[in-house]
């Protein structure tokens, strides 16, 4: 069962199509990754999934249901941990998730109880009279999750949940994930970190300038650049020149990040030799190579010509 | 109706929370009517001579009710009010107007139509207040004279001796300058209030929390209306606060008709809510409070709420565009004058402002998307 289905979703911004005709399915238990660049398309999607946004074409289903028409019953069925921080400062924890809880109709012991087993769950049981302002930024993201599934939807979605906290929290929230997951709610998933997606999501989407390029399991995407391979170069100095390393016979794409030459050539052209001779010849200290098998990132640069960070 | 009771919860809480909130609302002024209501006593000396206060008037009312007039003009005399009747080519309303005379009262069989100098409240404010008690006690007596004829003569009696002693002639009800300040510094105060509902909603998008609150299964006007409301219950139990604090502290008067005076303060209160919200809807946050600050600190110094201002001469058109000006004269007057029906006016005209603006804000609201 598709618990979200996407029909030809358009958006427009005055003359600027930022989301151009998408089309794409959660079924129910994904943990969905959500992969773009920054102006990629990908929160304008979010957001017209969870009703902040008006769609100028298509349709959005949750749970076989219109969003438009059933408006209560999609929100009701949705969670969202917005990717910055969405909480009170002058609100306790439990008063903080209480509040967004109570929102969606629950009161009382009910609510009170569900306020506690949301704190509990992202391991915030025992701060739950504290104010954020004594949290550290990994407690302030694990609230920011606690507030938006209190009410237990069936639907979440996770807008770079784990942006600028310690790899600590990081694991505490990927775990949470899982284990929501595999109590039962489907998850769409988006972050920066491509290992944090390939690491938990089942199915990954890709959209780059408003349109889905790419979609499937990471074996399914990776197996699109079977033909490409990635050599990773740490040098001295940073002084090589991508512009000149691109003209070497077979390769495709080259990016430089301080000491590091990440080159993408084409598989059946043995270049190495070229490569080397190349940076010998500028007088490049060579520290290290490494062949790289292909990866998510690999999938992104290839398919997108940018960084997910870009 | 549950989600906005949940809503207004949240945002007492909140507000009550911020230290900013009891700092502004209640130390703040607490201090100021401190230190102008001490600073600046002299300017209210209670001893000042009001002088003689005369009074043009053109009569055409019968045998049987002119000597009720001609006595109450008697008794008048007493307090050096002198009525001298009009010439048939005089011209009260220019008379008064140029300042030859302090009133010029219309008297017919319909009632009493009485012209002041806004340029002299005081002496103004003195005729009103004889008026308004003699025709109470008239309107009183001819009731009487209707349904009991015999006990006429009882009621006019009490009419002879009492109408004089109209409370504004009482020195002592003139206001004190912590009397003054105490009022004027409270409706500044509710005028202040539309600083803080400037973030009301923008606030949200701020905190980056108005997401959070679309995405749930909540109208935007069930949001709207619970921080309006919150809103206006913070400020209200700030005011009354404010009022008690003044009224057992600082001895300040506050009238014998308080709840009136308080629900007049209260219309301020969402009239200036409104403002706040509406002024936050069309201009972003640093706009809407440079906006804000300025509309208040004119509104406040044109209003009286630094320095009373009288015989402001050409000025006198920017003091009455003042919502300060027409809440604290209001005030004074129900206070000073037992003038109770100058509440209507004011409270009226404020609720009509915030209405419009609250419905243009909801409207636009609305339409947008997001908060």
């Amino acid at each position: 069962m598709n618990v979200l289905e996407i029909r030809n979703l358009t958006k427009k911004f005055g003359d600027f199509i930022a989301v151009d005709r998408i089309s794409l399915q959660v079924k129910e238990g994904e943990i969905f990754g959500f992969l773009g660049a920054n102006g990629a398309g990908k929160s304008t999607t979010i957001n017209m999934i969870a009703g902040l946004l008006r769609s100028n074409g298509g349709t959005i289903e949750i749970l076989g249901k219109n969003i438009m028409k059933n408006k209560r019953f999609a929100k009701m069925n949705l969670g969202i941990v917005p990717q910055d921080l969405a909480i009170y400062e002058d609100l306790t924890a439990f008063e903080n998730v209480r509040f967004f809880a109570g929102l969606y109709g629950l009161r009382g012991s009910e609510l009170d109880a569900k306020t506690r087993e949301a704190l509990a769950f992202v391991g915030l049981g025992d701060h739950h009279k504290s104010t954020p302002d004594k949290f550290s930024g990994g407690m302030k993201r694990r609230l920011n999750i606690a507030c938006a599934i209190a009410h237990q939807p069936k639907l979440i979605i996770m807008d770079e949940p784990t942006v600028g906290i310690d790899p600590q929290s990081r694991n505490y929230i990927l775990n949470s994930v899982r284990k929501l997951n595999e109590m039962g709610c489907t998850i769409i998933y988006t972050s920066h970190y491509m290992e944090e997606v390939e690491e938990i999501c089942t199915n990954i989407a890709i959209i780059d300038h408003g349109k889905i390029i790419a979609e499937g399991t990471k074996e399914q995407l990776k197996s699109i650049i079977t033909d490409k391979k990635e050599v990773r170069i740490e040098v001295k100095t940073d002084a090589a020149d991508a512009a000149e390393i691109r003209k070497i016979k077979g390769v495709e794409t080259v990016s430089v990040h301080e000491s590091t030459i990440r080159i993408q050539s084409d598989a059946s052209i043995n270049n190495l030799n070229l490569i080397l001779e190349f940076l010998i010849s500028r007088h490049i200290e060579i520290k290290a190579l490494q062949e790289k098998e292909p990866n998510l990132e690999t999938v992104f640069l290839t398919l997108t010509g940018r960084n997910l960070r870009d | 109706m549950s989600s906005i009771l949940h809503i207004l919860k949240k945002e007492v809480i909140t507000a009550f929370r911020n230290k900013r909130t009891i700092i502004f609302m209640l130390a703040f002024p607490l201090v100021l009517m401190l230190v102008l209501g001490s600073a600046l006593s002299n300017a209210f000396d209670k001893t000042v001579s009001v002088g003689e206060i005369h009074v043009l008037y053109k009569s055409s009312l019968d045998k049987n009710a002119a000597p009720y007039f001609h006595t109450f003009q008697q008794y008048a005399e007493k307090s050096d009010i002198h009525f001298e009747k009009a010439g048939k080519n005089t011209d009260g309303l220019k008379e008064v107007k140029l300042g030859n005379a302090d009133g010029y009262a219309v008297v017919n069989g319909r009632g009493i139509r009485l012209y002041t100098n806004g340029r002299n409240s005081i002496k103004g404010s003195i005729l009103e207040g004889v008026f308004s008690a003699f025709t109470d006690q008239y309107n009183l007596a001819a009731e009487v004279m209707k349904t009991a004829p015999e006990k006429a003569g009882a009621a006019f009696g009490k009419v002879k001796n009492n109408y004089i002693q109209t409370e504004s002639l009482l020195p002592k009800k003139q206001p004190g300058s912590m009397d003054y300040y105490a009022i004027v510094i409270t409706t500044m105060i509710c005028l202040y209030a539309s600083l803080g509902s400037s973030t009301l909603i923008a606030g949200e998008r701020i905190r980056k929390t108005a997401d959070r609150l679309i995405a749930a299964p909540v109208r935007k006007s069930s949001i709207f209306i619970g921080k309006l409301f919150a809103d206006v219950f913070v400020y209200a139990l700030c005011i009354a606060l404010l009022i008690v604090v003044s009224k057992v502290v600082y001895k300040a008067n506050w009238g014998d008709h308080l709840p009136l005076v308080c629900l007049l303060l209260l219309t301020e209160i969402i009239f200036s809510v409104s403002i706040g919200i509406g002024v936050s809807m069309f201009s972003k946050s640093a706009g809407a409070r440079a906006i804000l600050n300025i509309f208040i600190q004119l509104a406040s110094f044109f209003g009286g709420a630094y320095f009373k201002i009288e015989h402001a001469g050409k000025l006198q058109a920017l003091l009455n565009l003042s919502p300060l000006t027409w809440i604290n004269q209001a005030i004074m007057k129900i206070i000073y004058n037992n003038d109770l029906s100058a509440a209507i006016p004011v409270a009226a005209a404020n609720l009509c402002i915030a209405l419009l603006i609250l419905l243009i804000s909801v409207t636009a609201l609305q339409k947008r998307e997001g908060l």
